[in-house]
């Protein structure tokens, strides 16, 4: 059985060959044709199955493409604007920040489809370096223009050693049927204090996938926080990487779920020094038929002594057809190690509803300050006044949006 | 029914403020309420004294609509209104408001957050406007300084981590922001320091008034020292089983509830 026979491919596997081989990519489309997307076979993939839930592929993304106004406005940002997969003029950068083009993509080469899609289908990434105590928020505004297209981007962002800054990235674009895949290294140098954000909210009829890496230094404070709240399908994939002793990461996320929508937060994170240590609090919600799928998996090398990590999920279900999944592992090889893992899932708490409701609250009301309240502990995590404010706002049009 | 709607002195209209009639409860599979009956009159306060598990907590929690009680048998009108048919927050619309004997706590609700939806609720059940973060602030101060309840501790989420004192301090804040027709206090008094029952009662009785009515459950005749009722009754086994006045109370710290027990119930 060493032959291995090619599956037989989807529409949507043939639409991504071609457009693998017609960018000269010969060795991912080789290996799509061979593999396929993945299915719930493949463990990483299990409760998102490529294979079924990719029904067709849109044509690849077509440069020049005007932006329109950005999905969110940070007062006082300095915005970069990636146009399908084009960075666009970026205006004077603040103090401490310099920006570059550079050719291709920026994730590091891994066995996972979306990231070799992104590796070999990205025209040109944007390059960031920040250094200093940046006190501009920097937004990367990553926009889907036009015709449904498929539109890939990538960025790399270094934070210098001991510098203190925030990068927002934003997903957003025309209303119309697109499939993003977005990748951004990050680095993040001895002793920064830094947070990245990444929030989705193209269209409702979009597909979206990003893949962030994390590199985290000695002695680095940092905070992630990704938020789906936009694409029918979305996933998001971070690979998050402890690399110098006494570094410290909050990994903090939200599922925004509506009927018939799939989102998936897939997170993998690897303590491989002594002296790091974690928390991971993801949170999902899901009405109608949504489905929210939270993976989280903590990797703690031989060497890594005194980890210490504790990841949480807690989910939230609006109706009785909502699905929250959850996978929490765990693998540890270091014996010196406190790691933990917890999961919560429920619908709104009944006694709560009619504590509020017993004060003259209606009913709609009440579900929506519960509902607010589960969300606003990723958002207010953030730190940063404006960010967080804006994050508001996104949580707040997640529940204006009809159930 | 000799403390009935004919007992209050200045009763003006013929309808009693709550009117609860031969009222059955079950959960579950267990008949708690085994058909209570009940009248207030605008202007009264009610007290309702009785053992742990006589169903108190239970009537009260009908009272304010709390789902998961069968209502079997009977009717409960308020100003001759069938009060079962509403919704909790319609209740509350219609001057309902009760004071819990356990208070929840709501993790990620700021407390002003809270207390302004439900002014801003009842505003709208009204027909006004929202307040103004101005006229908010200032009601807060005003109530908040008379129940001594400190300001950062409204900045706090909802009852959580407030002690159990506070608690019942903060019930009363609502209480008194709300104005309600009919104040139903379970247990307001426990869990009160010796102070606090002072401050707490003289914030009851600052909301007495004609066309209002309280229906106060404790297990301390020293509550009913400070807020002195019109009628007291004995609660056992799931309903009135003696209705008396003020003097009731006394007559029971003295002798116990045994010689009240089913064998009174006529
Ligand atoms: N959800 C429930 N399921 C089953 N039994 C219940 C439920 N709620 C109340 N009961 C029972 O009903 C009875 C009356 O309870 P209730 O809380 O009304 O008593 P109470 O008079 O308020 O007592 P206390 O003085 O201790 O506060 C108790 O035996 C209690 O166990
Ligand atoms: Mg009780």
């Amino acid at each position: 059985m060493n032959i291995q026979t090619p599956v037989r491919l989807s529409a949507a596997e043939e639409a991504l060959v071609s457009q693998l081989e017609s960018t000269g990519a010969t060795d991912a489309a080789e290996r799509l044709r061979v593999i396929g997307l993945p299915t719930r076979r493949v463990e990483s993939y299990h409760y998102t199955d490529l294979k079924t839930l990719l029904s067709a592929v849109p044509p690849l993304a077509r440069q020049g493409a005007g932006a329109g106004a950005p999905a969110i406005d940070i007062p006082g940002a300095y915005r970069i604007v990636i146009a399908n997969g084009e960075v666009q003029n970026t205006g004077t950068a603040p103090n401490g920040v310099i920006v570059s083009k550079v050719a291709g993509a920026t994730l590091t080469t891994r066995d996972d489809v979306l990231v070799r899609l992104n590796a070999a289908l990205v025209p040109e990434s944007v390059s960031i370096e920040l250094a200093g105590d940046v006190e501009t928020v920097v937004h990367i505004d990553r926009r889907m223009e036009g015709e449904a297209a498929h539109v890939h981007s990538g960025a790399k962002i270094a934070f210098a050693p001991g510098s203190k800054a925030t990068v927002i990235e934003t997903v957003s674009g025309s209303d119309a049927g697109h499939m993003g895949n977005a990748g951004s290294y990050v680095s993040v140098g001895e002793n920064a204090e830094v947070t990245h954000i990444l929030v989705d909210l193209s269209a409702s009829q979009a597909t979206h996938f990003a893949s962030l890496e994390y590199r985290l230094s000695a002695g680095a404070k940092f905070k992630s926080v990704v938020i789906n709240a936009g694409a029918d399908l979305a996933r998001a994939q971070i690979f998050a990487e402890f690399t110098g002793e006494g570094a410290h990461g909050d990994f903090y996320g939200l599922n925004l779920v509506n009927d018939g929508q799939h989102k998936d937060i897939t997170l993998d994170v690897t303590h491989g020094v002594a002296h790091t240590t974690s928390t991971e609090l993801y949170k999902q919600i899901a009405r109608g038929r949504g489905k929210a799928v939270f993976q989280g998996r903590i990797n703690v090398a031989q060497d890594a002594q005194k980890t210490d990590a504790k990841m949480m999920m807690q989910g939230l279900m609006l109706s009785d057809e909502a699905e929250i999944l959850t996978k929490p592992e765990l693998e540890i090889f270091a014996d010196d190690v406190v790691c933990g893992h917890g999961a919560t899932c429920g619908d709104l708490d009944e006694s709560w509803l009619f504590y509020l409701m017993s004060r003259g609250i209606s009913r709609t009301d009440a579900e929506t300050m519960l509902i607010r309240a589960f969300l606003e502990e990723v958002v207010e995590a953030v730190g940063e006044e404006h960010v967080i404010e804006a994050l508001g706002g996104v949580v707040e049009g997640w529940l204006g949006k009809a159930g | 029914m000799k403390y009935g709607a004919a007992s209050g002195p200045e009763t003006k209209m013929t309808t009693p403020l709550l009117e609860i009639r031969n009222l059955h409860v079950r959960v579950e599979d267990n008949e708690i309420l085994k058909g209570v009956n009940l009248t207030i009159d605008r202007g009264q306060v009610h007290a309702i004294m009785g053992r742990n598990g006589s169903g108190k907590s239970t009537l009260s929690y009908v009272l304010a609509g709390k789902e998961d009680y069968e209502v079997t048998e009977g009717e409960v009108l308020l100003d001759g209104e069938n009060l079962l048919e509403m919704e909790p927050d319609e209740r509350a619309a219609a001057g309902v408001f009760l004071a819990f004997q356990y208070p929840i706590e709501i993790p990620g609700v700021a407390t002003l957050t809270f207390l302004k939806a439900a002014m801003n609720a009842q505003r709208k059940a009204r027909g006004e406007g929202e307040l103004s973060t101005p006229e908010f602030m200032k009601a807060i101060k005003d109530a908040s300084g008379l129940l001594d309840i400190k300001q950062d501790m409204l900045r706090r989420p909802l009852n959580v981590g407030f002690s159990g004192g506070e608690k019942k301090r903060a019930e009363i804040l609502q209480m008194a922001l709300l104005q309600p027709k009919l104040a139903i206090l379970d247990e307001t008094d426990s869990g009160l320091d010796i102070d606090a029952l002072k401050v707490v009662s003289e914030g009851v009785n600052r909301l007495r008034s004609d066309d209002r009515a309280m229906l106060v459950i404790t297990h301390y005749q020293r509550l009913l020292n400070h807020i002195v009722p019109d009628v007291v009754h004995v609660f056992s086994n799931g309903r009135v089983v003696e209705t008396g006045g003020k003097e009731l109370a006394l007559e029971l710290e003295a002798k116990g509830y045994a010689d009240f027990d089913e064998s009174h119930a006529a």
